[in-house]
């Protein structure tokens, strides 16, 4: 009796008549679609953690996504080459996702019941912060120890910041071709394995607390469960797996965006997830896998197929935002419907209640 | 002694604003023309801050799908535009058709938010969003005719900005203006601004103002008073809903432009954020919170842009504005959770 | 095992515990028994560490477990201890297996896991999870499939689920039981029982607590009375009587004042056929009586019967059945916007909760009623909902009602919240009698509220009566003031009518109709 979601249905539809308009060719979509699987697939990941332990999206995955950039800034900044340099800005980005995540937890843990906007505005606020630091920190109160990034005007990191040194490094690893359609195995496992450690780590005792804080936090507490320092946990988790997608998608762009690479993760991996089938109480690693693909594959056809049915490209573009923030919006009503209160309650225990007195009596 | 905790903010931006106003006046820009600006962006930015309260009196928090209520006054204004009706006649008309849709737009808005009682910011968030993008399909195939709102080329759907200067920009601004020296004082956007404030203050003094008072601090209450909660908290969004439709039009009047598609997208925030500097703590926020908060986060937006300017960084004055404008609402947050673990107990 | 020095602990000016001293051997059933509000459940949720409490300032007092002065501050400090809770409500993760539920946080891992990445990323070892917990659930003499959702099962088994839970720890050395046998039928609350007795004489202490006082007698070898925050009497096995506990619950004090008794034409005004509430803890089944006119009626009965139930189900706060009915009308009692129309008028218990709002002034909390029902107190306009507030009639009638009923405070444009209970209680009626009510439901009125106020609350609700003829319904847990007040006095017990006594009778009938047994079945005993 197992209820089917028809969200991932209506998208399956939206895809299947956008792409018939848009005369796309299979193989062209395909290779799209693996692609923005690769580089976008992890960042969804980086939710599901979240949302187990009762907090909602996370929409502060932005925070992940900007501490990778940080990292990578840091060291094009100190001019540390090649694999070494990668994975210092690895280490460094880590470093700072995984304190990023802490200092959020305890943010978090402030707000009980109001997580969801509190990370939207913390995604905001770390964005301004961010930009205040690159944009008009660098070179000013920074150091300018690489001039090559700076802006022209000597305050300023560059909007684009080539990544040359490090572009696809991991991207050409075991790399075929079936049918026309490139499949970078290396990369796909990769993003496999993290779904696998995701998994693993709800099937641990930390995933079981992650459950029950999830679930009831009163109840959590007081079966002996540390319910604050479960959720530190559980946003230190999601912003490091954040910041690991955020490596993946730089790398295989290969292109640093400074001030805007990082933003609009947070709505597109959520819309992801949602459109693969989760709620905002019950996301599984199966739900992102799929929400990848359906999502980004509407994704893909709906600017030319606004174009072929309207002639105007916008029109699918907005259509595809509508159905970005619209997926969102619609998961918030129908999973946020409050229950009536002193509705709940079952005549059924009033029937045990009296008549098991009525027989002592 | 009066705790200061939940007013760091306020203290802070008043400090914040001395260290401007004094770098001003050493950079030599000249105080009179910022205290001019301030005040227009008072009256301007104001309505809109406004049109939070009877969302916020009623229970339903801040009112994060303010796009919807724009939405409404963009239509409205495109529809008096299109008719080219020009100068005050004009606005009073976009105003008159911005309150249409403003009240069609919240029966519809307050039907979704009635069912995600409790949740209502978070929702109103991704309500506004995704409706940005939904009129923005709109903007794109609407069928108006006034050549001065559609793409020069080809001349269907609408340009993302559209100049007011033949029709009604500034008109409020320029309405009785009185100049005292360098000082021009804006009576009329003054005095129209105003009477939207005693409008919303009268309301709170009237039967539903109180019905919107007590079913927003305690629903149970008002419940057991036979008040229809339902009803009251329609009444209060749509409310909000057509002051934020006016309130974007006295916005575009005082600016010049109407600006369509992804304009309206994160005004909320700003709104969200000049409230809480106000001092408003959720239920029973006064018209006072409102101006107070609008005038203090205005201002500081007059003074860091010529600051910006002079050192060479233009973008500073908008990263600045980001910063506190989320600092602000992120504090608010914050303080609202404190200690709510022992009240749901 | 147990010791506990001088606990008190305060709700903000509310001291709901006032040093406390209670001690319980190992292997001892210790009884604990008290009305709502007495102060029991805050004993034990100081006891098992809960959050509310340290959210709310912590405890005073000393606590010795097992010889050993100790600090509890979380529910795992106090697990850790060797405390083990039964709760009411179930502490039990809906959405997660029985065998979840049971072994979480001590789930078996596979070792080399737990070797390589610690026990809190060490993988689960499911399949033995479900087999230890079948084994614990077979020891309670429950067969049921391990794997399914706690959410799917019935409240019973749910019971049986937190024990095992509890008893399946290594460390229990303290179990506590709050209400274990309020969901249970009689076979399961007698299966319960024997295991719980079990487990007493391993060596392992037990707090019980139940409003079933037979059962309390029954199972418990020291029963402990609450009363007020304090210590009423700690019985030994040989003084259970069950008519002088529940006596000692319900208190006595010393206005002992009768009143001239009147006699009332017995006209029914209001009348209840079958009807139930659906208020949970505190159920209304199947009731039939007649109000009369002008009388004032009495509620009684110990907490958990239901007393509580009747205004909010007439005021469409809980479901209903059945039906009540004015005269020929049958009363809507989905919305209280008809109650109101047909001049009733409830009063609650929890005034901060309902009763009040908190933030307004006193005169805006008089008026508000009257002037959303009944058009009181505006100026004529156009469209009623936005006619001004009239203010000078206003303020005239709050300055009369003020004086009226003797509310002590500095203007009428004072905060409610800043007010004492009684003076609260008072601007409660005031609004009543703003409403012009025929018919008046008031539930205790009496409550946190200190004597002097209590006595003018009640001369009011008596001149209320008297003066304007207005019919009340009083439910409360103080027999004295209802005896003080009351016409009649409607008993309940296990939410039905057990029948309606007259306050003329004597205290040991009540306190044995409180507990559901006549005078003369007392030789039953």
């Amino acid at each position: 009796m197992r209820q089917i979601n028809p969200v991932p249905i209506i998208f399956l539809l939206l895809f299947f008549l956008s792409w018939q308009y848009s005369g796309m060719s299979f193989i062209f979509v395909g290779n799209e679609v693996i692609t923005r699987f690769i580089r976008d697939g992890v960042m969804v990941l980086a939710l599901l953690i979240p949302i187990t332990a009762g907090m909602g999206i996370n929409f502060a995955v932005t925070i992940g996504a900007i501490s990778a950039q940080i990292g990578l800034i840091a060291i094009i900044i100190l001019q540390v080459e090649g694999f070494k340099g990668m994975i210092m800005a690895g280490l460094l980005a880590l470093l700072i996702a995984f304190f990023m995540g802490w200092i959020m937890g305890l943010i978090l843990n402030r707000v009980k019941g109001k997580e969801m906007i509190t990370t939207i505005i913390i995604g905001f606020l770390g964005n301004g912060i961010y930009q205040f630091i690159f944009l008009v920190g660098y070179g000013t109160f920074i150091k300018a120890l690489n001039t090559e990034i700076m802006l022209s005007r000597g305050v300023g990191v560059r909007n684009m910041v080539d990544l040359a040194e490090y572009r696809n490094i991991l991207d050409n690893i075991w790399v075929f071709q079936v049918g026309g359609i490139i499949i970078p195995l290396f990369m796909i496992m990769l993003v496999i394995s993290f779904c696998l450690v995701v998994t693993y780590i709800m099937n641990t005792r930390m995933g079981q607390k992650f459950r029950a804080v999830g679930e009831d936090m009163e109840v959590s507490s007081s079966i002996g469960i540390d319910v604050d320092k479960t959720r530190i946990q559980a946003m230190i988790i999601s912003t490091i797996i954040a910041c690991f997608g955020q490596l993946i998608y730089l790398q295989n762009i290969g292109m640093l965006n400074v001030y805007t690479a990082h933003l609009n993760s947070d709505i597109f991996s959520a819309a992801a997830l949602l459109a693969g089938g989760a709620s905002i109480k019950n996301a599984q690693v199966r739900h992102a896998i799929l929400g990848v693909f359906l999502f980004h594959s509407l994704f893909i056809v709906s600017p030319q197929a606004g174009q072929n049915l309207f002639g105007n490209a916008a029109l699918g573009e907005y259509f595809r935002s509508f159905i970005a923030y619209g997926t969102i919006a619609i998961a918030l009503v129908f999973n946020l419907r409050d229950k009536a209160p002193g509705l709940e309650l079952c005549i059924n225990t009033a029937e045990l209640t009296t008549s098991g007195g009525k027989d002592c009596r | 002694m009066r705790n200061l905790t939940p007013h760091i903010p306020q203290l802070f931006m008043i400090v914040f604003l001395l260290i401007m106003a004094i770098t001003a006046v050493a950079a030599g820009i000249p105080s009179m023309r910022l205290l001019n600006d301030s005040m227009i962006r008072l009256a301007m930015n104001g309505v809109l801050v406004i049109s939070l309260i009877p969302m916020l009196n009623v229970g339903a928090g801040i009112n994060y799908g303010l796009p919807v209520a724009i939405s409404a006054g963009l239509l409205g204004m495109s529809i008096a535009v299109n008719f080219r009706i020009e100068g005050l006649i004009g606005f009073l008309a976009a105003v008159l058709f911005s309150i249409l849709a403003g009240w069609v737009f919240g029966c519809a808005y307050a039907g979704i938010l009635n069912r995600v009682k409790g949740r209502e910011e978070i929702a109103g968030i991704f309500i506004g969003f995704s409706f940005v993008f939904l009129m923005s399909f709109f903007w794109a195939v609407a069928p108006f005719k006034n050549a001065a709102m559609l793409w020069p080329i080809g001349g269907k759907g609408m340009r993302p900005t559209i100049g007011l200067t033949a029709y009604f920009e500034k008109v409020l601004n320029h309405l009785w203006a009185v100049q005292i020296g360098e000082l021009i004082l804006p009576l009329g956007l003054l005095a129209f601004f105003g009477f939207l404030g005693w409008l919303v203050y009268a309301l709170f003094k009237t039967k539903l103002g109180l019905a919107i008072l007590a079913v927003g601090e305690n629903e149970l209450f008002a419940r057991l008073a036979g008040i229809n909660i339902n009803k009251t908290r329609a009444y209060a969004i749509i409310l909000s809903t057509v002051l934020g439709a006016v309130g974007i039009c006295v916005y575009a009047q005082s600016y010049g432009f109407i600006e369509l598609y992804e304009a309206p997208l994160m005004m909320a925030f700003p709104a969200a954020s000049a409230i809480l500097l106000g001092g408003s703590m959720g239920r029973k926020t006064s018209v006072f919170h409102a101006i107070l908060g609008t005038f203090l986060f205005q201002t500081i937006y007059v003074y860091t842009g010529p600051i910006a300017n002079t050192i060479l960084v233009p973008e500073v004055s908008e990263i600045i504005r980001v910063i506190l404008s989320n600092g602000i609402i992120l504090y608010a947050l914050l303080y609202e959770g404190r200690g709510k673990t022992y009240e749901t107990n | 095992m147990l010791k506990i020095c001088g606990i008190s602990k305060s709700f903000g000016n509310q001291e709901v515990l006032k040093s406390v001293n209670l001690e319980i051997p190992p292997g001892e059933i210790h009884g604990l028994v008290g009305e709502n509000g007495a102060g029991k459940t805050t004993l034990l949720n100081i006891l098992f560490g809960r959050d509310i409490i340290r959210h709310s300032g912590g405890y005073s007092g000393e606590i010795y477990f097992d010889e050993q002065k100790v600090q509890i501050n979380t529910s795992r400090d106090a697990i850790e201890l060797g405390i083990g809770m039964v709760h009411q409500e179930f502490a039990l993760i809906p959405n997660m297996s029985i065998s979840e539920n049971i072994r979480i946080g001590r789930e078996y891992v596979h070792q080399p896991s737990e070797k390589i990445l610690g026990t809190a990323l060490a993988l689960i070892d499911k399949k033995q999870t479900r087999e230890e917990a079948r084994k614990i659930l077979q020891k309670l003499g429950v067969n049921t499939d391990v794997n399914l959702k706690v959410l799917d099962l019935s409240v019973s088994l749910k019971q049986f689920i937190e024990l095992a839970r509890e008893i399946s720890r290594e460390n229990l050395k303290l179990l506590i039981l709050d209400e274990p046998t309020a969901v249970l039928s009689r076979e399961d609350a007698q299966a319960f029982i024997k295991i719980v007795k079990e487990i007493a004489e391993k060596g392992t202490a037990v707090i019980f607590i139940s409003h079933r006082l037979e059962e309390v007698i029954a199972v418990c070898h020291r029963i402990t009375v609450l009363r007020d925050g304090n210590i009423i009497n700690t019985y030994q096995r040989d003084q259970f009587e069950i008519n002088r506990i529940a006596e000692s619950m319900i208190g006595h004090s010393l206005n002992r004042a009768s009143r001239p008794r009147r006699v009332l034409e017995e006209k029914s005004i209001m009348a209840f056929r079958n009807f139930a509430v659906a208020m949970p803890g505190e159920l209304i089944e199947d009731l039939n009586i007649n109000l009369y006119q002008g009388e004032i009626l009495g509620i009684a009965g110990l907490s958990g019967h239901g007393k509580l139930a009747l205004g909010k189900g007439i005021m469409g706060i809980y479901p209903t059945a059945g039906h009540v009915s004015i005269g020929e009308r049958i009363l809507d009692t989905s919305n209280s916007a008809d109650a109101l129309s047909q001049g009733i008028y409830y009063v609650p218990d929890d005034r901060r909760e309902t009763g009040l709002l908190m933030d307004h002034s006193i005169m805006e909390n008089i008026i508000f009623t009257a002037l959303q029902q009944k058009n009181r107190f505006l100026k004529p306009s156009l469209f009623s909902l936005m006619s001004r507030i009239d203010y000078p009639a206003s303020t005239t009638y709050s300055i009369n009602s003020i004086q009226t009923f003797d509310i002590r405070c500095q203007n009428i444009h004072q905060k409610v919240s800043t007010l004492s209970g009684g003076n609260q209680q008072k601007v409660c009626l005031a609004r009543a009698l703003a409403m012009e009510a025929q018919i008046l439901i008031v539930s205790e009125p009496s409550r946190g509220v200190d004597i002097g106020a209590k006595a003018r609350i009640l001369e009011a609700l008596s001149r209320i009566n008297r003066e304007l003829g207005t019919t009340i319904i009083m439910a409360s847990s103080e027999l004295d003031e209802l005896k003080y007040l009351c016409d009649r006095i409607v008993v309940l017990y296990e939410g039905k009518n057990f029948g309606i006594l007259s306050p003329n009778d004597d205290d040991l009938t009540f306190a044995l109709a409180f507990s559901g047994k006549r005078k003369e079945e007392l030789c039953v005993i």
